[in-house]
């Protein structure tokens, strides 16, 4: 059995009439990247601040590394590590300084600091940077001086709410990667995201979360296999054959979700399914096929799309 | 929602970043809190002085320069503690970083005490050193001035994070310094003595604490009398009452 780095029962925060987490249930492992997703307002960052001690919670039980929340929350905090949402670096002192003034509140010892400072800056590539002013630098910049930060306690644990969010390909991809290492060297990293394809990546198990509720929970693939079929083809039909090709793809496909102008039809065989449509005669201005993805399996389970 | 007892550990964590920054703008921030003191000695002390005749046995430079020191410190904790406090609670979002590490919201209020403090001590040394070649100091306790006037600084930091813990919006600074603030200056003894008016004016000042810091500064410049323990007492009475108040309300814009 793998040991335990947090766990939740009956987990929930309300403001006033609106309960953002509704009573959830989740244990990550230790060494594991584990994963929340869902659409904006699901509940995500509410649980993540309820992991890292900014949100009381309202009821339930939460244990990080060990200990409870509501009672040992300074001790939680000197063994984890944040990478909030937000960007909220000194934006008044140097990219060196963030990560030196930041470890002091760690209560380390200033050489300890210094050298793993040093590190840091060169696991993030922003050695050469380090002079520079906060301000100066590039949103990708930022989120990696942000992790670099969140690393300064040698955390066993690390929150990333969103780490991804307005990045452009390259420096996600250059985020993704810095985590992979991170997660190969034994950190247990818990990261929300509304990116299917970033879940897929990088988590070993996710949740998915919807309303203030997990309404799924396992591995990326397993939940791709046990919620939706394994190939997609997309449809855009003329606008007046919509219906019609909506008709016969009920028929023929095993599911078919709607979205706009665009039919998505799910099925174990796609070829088969094609021809079906190409015999129809129905005119098709456009035909994707794709394996199906956790977009897809978010779509199935809740009616709606990831990203509104 | 339990609030944790501060630590000073915490807080003295807090009060070093804010020192980081300052070494790095000291010169540019201490100028004009520097300067503005010359003006009122300038205006008030030569200008107005040559029309006044001597108060209480002093001339009135000599009268208003000590008592100037304790204004100093209010403004000088006022701004920190106001202006500065609440761009790093909403602008910045330094706060929501810190509060992320074992450095809890209750540590970070206690440290800005402390900065505001330490920012009034330093701003307050100058200043004495300027007075002292004026040749207005003539006590050796006025080697007590500094801390004097750290306590001081804490004692406004206390008051304006009231304020900033109450308000939603920048602009209602405008309020407390106008209403607070520059009524202090002008009504606590720095300019002319308030003991000699007719009652309620005297019991008024004696419950305003800016009134109180003005005797101890001018006493510990010329050398004081022991009725001056009872204006620290005053001061540091009314510190401690007030200085869980702000941390409760500024935890609960932090934590939810």
């Amino acid at each position: 059995m793998t040991p335990v780095s947090l766990k939740a029962r009956g987990l929930r925060k309300a403001y006033g009439e609106f309960e953002a987490v509704k009573g959830i249930d989740f244990e990550v492992y230790r060494g594991e990247c584990f994963g929340f997703l869902g659409p904006n307002g699901a509940g995500k960052t509410t649980t993540m601040k309820m992991i890292y001690g900014v949100v009381i919670p309202g009821g339930g039980e939460l244990s990080v590394v060990g200990r409870d929340v509501r009672r040992d929350i300074r001790e939680i905090k000197r063994r984890i590590g944040v990478v909030p949402q937000e960007n909220n670096l000194d934006e008044e002192l140097t990219v060196r300084e963030n990560l030196l003034v930041y470890g002091r509140y760690f209560d380390l010892p200033r050489k300890l600091i210094r050298r793993r400072v040093e590190e840091l800056l060169e696991f993030v590539q922003l050695s050469e940077k380090s002079g520079e002013r906060v301000e100066h630098l590039s949103g990708g910049m930022k989120r990696r001086l942000l992790i670099a930060r969140a690393l300064v306690n040698a955390p066993e644990l690390v929150v990333l709410d969103e780490p991804t969010t307005g990045l452009d390909p390259q420096a996600r991809h250059l985020v993704w990667e810095k985590l992979r290492q991170l997660r190969n060297g034994g950190t247990t990293l818990i990261l929300t995201t509304h990116y299917m394809d970033e879940a897929a990546q990088l988590c070993d198990r996710l949740v998915i979360m919807d309303n203030g509720n997990i309404i799924r929970e396992g591995a990326p693939q397993r939940l791709i296999e046990e919620n939706t079929s394994p190939e997609v083809l997309e449809f855009r039909p003329r606008p007046d054959r919509l219906e019609d090709l909506q008709r016969l793809l009920e028929t023929e496909a095993e599911h078919v979700e709607r979205s706009a102008d665009l039919l998505l039809a799910y099925t174990h065989d796609s070829d088969a399914l094609m021809q079906a449509v190409r015999r129809s005669g129905i005119e098709i201005e456009n035909t994707l096929y794709r394996r199906a993805s956790l977009e897809d399996v978010f779509l199935r389970l809740t009616g709606r799309r990831l990203i509104e | 929602m339990r609030m944790h007892w501060p630590s000073l550990r915490g807080a003295f964590r807090v009060w070093q970043r804010d020192a980081t920054i300052f070494k790095k703008f000291w010169k540019p921030a201490l100028m004009p809190n520097f300067i503005e003191p010359f003006f009122y000695l300038a205006a008030l002390g030569l200008g107005l002085g040559a029309f006044v005749r001597e108060i209480d046995g002093q001339d009135y430079l000599q009268f208003i320069g000590p008592a100037l020191l304790a204004s100093n410190a209010m403004f000088a904790a006022s701004f920190e503690s106001t202006y500065n406090t609440f761009v790093k609670l909403r602008f910045g979002k330094v706060y929501d970083a810190i509060v992320a590490t074992p450095v809890n919201a209750e540590d970070i209020v206690v440290g800005e005490y402390l900065w505001a403090g330490t920012r009034a001590l330093l701003y307050g040394t100058a200043f004495t050193l300027v007075l002292a070649v004026l040749g207005l100091v003539h006590s050796w306790w006025a080697l007590l001035l500094p801390p004097f006037l750290f306590l001081v600084g804490v004692m406004f930091s206390v008051m304006g994070t009231l304020f900033t813990s109450l308000i939603k919006s920048i602009d209602f600074y405008a309020y407390y310094f106008t209403l607070v603030v520059t009524p202090l200056f002008l009504f606590s003894g720095i300019f002319f003595p308030v003991d000699g008016f007719p009652t309620p004016v005297p019991e008024i000042a004696w419950m305003t604490p800016l009134y109180h810091a003005v005797n101890v500064t001018r006493a510990l410049a010329t050398g004081p009398s022991p009725e001056i323990l009872v204006d620290v007492a005053w001061i540091v009475i009314f510190t401690a009452a007030l200085a869980m108040l702000p941390v409760r309300l500024m935890r609960r814009r932090l934590i939810s």
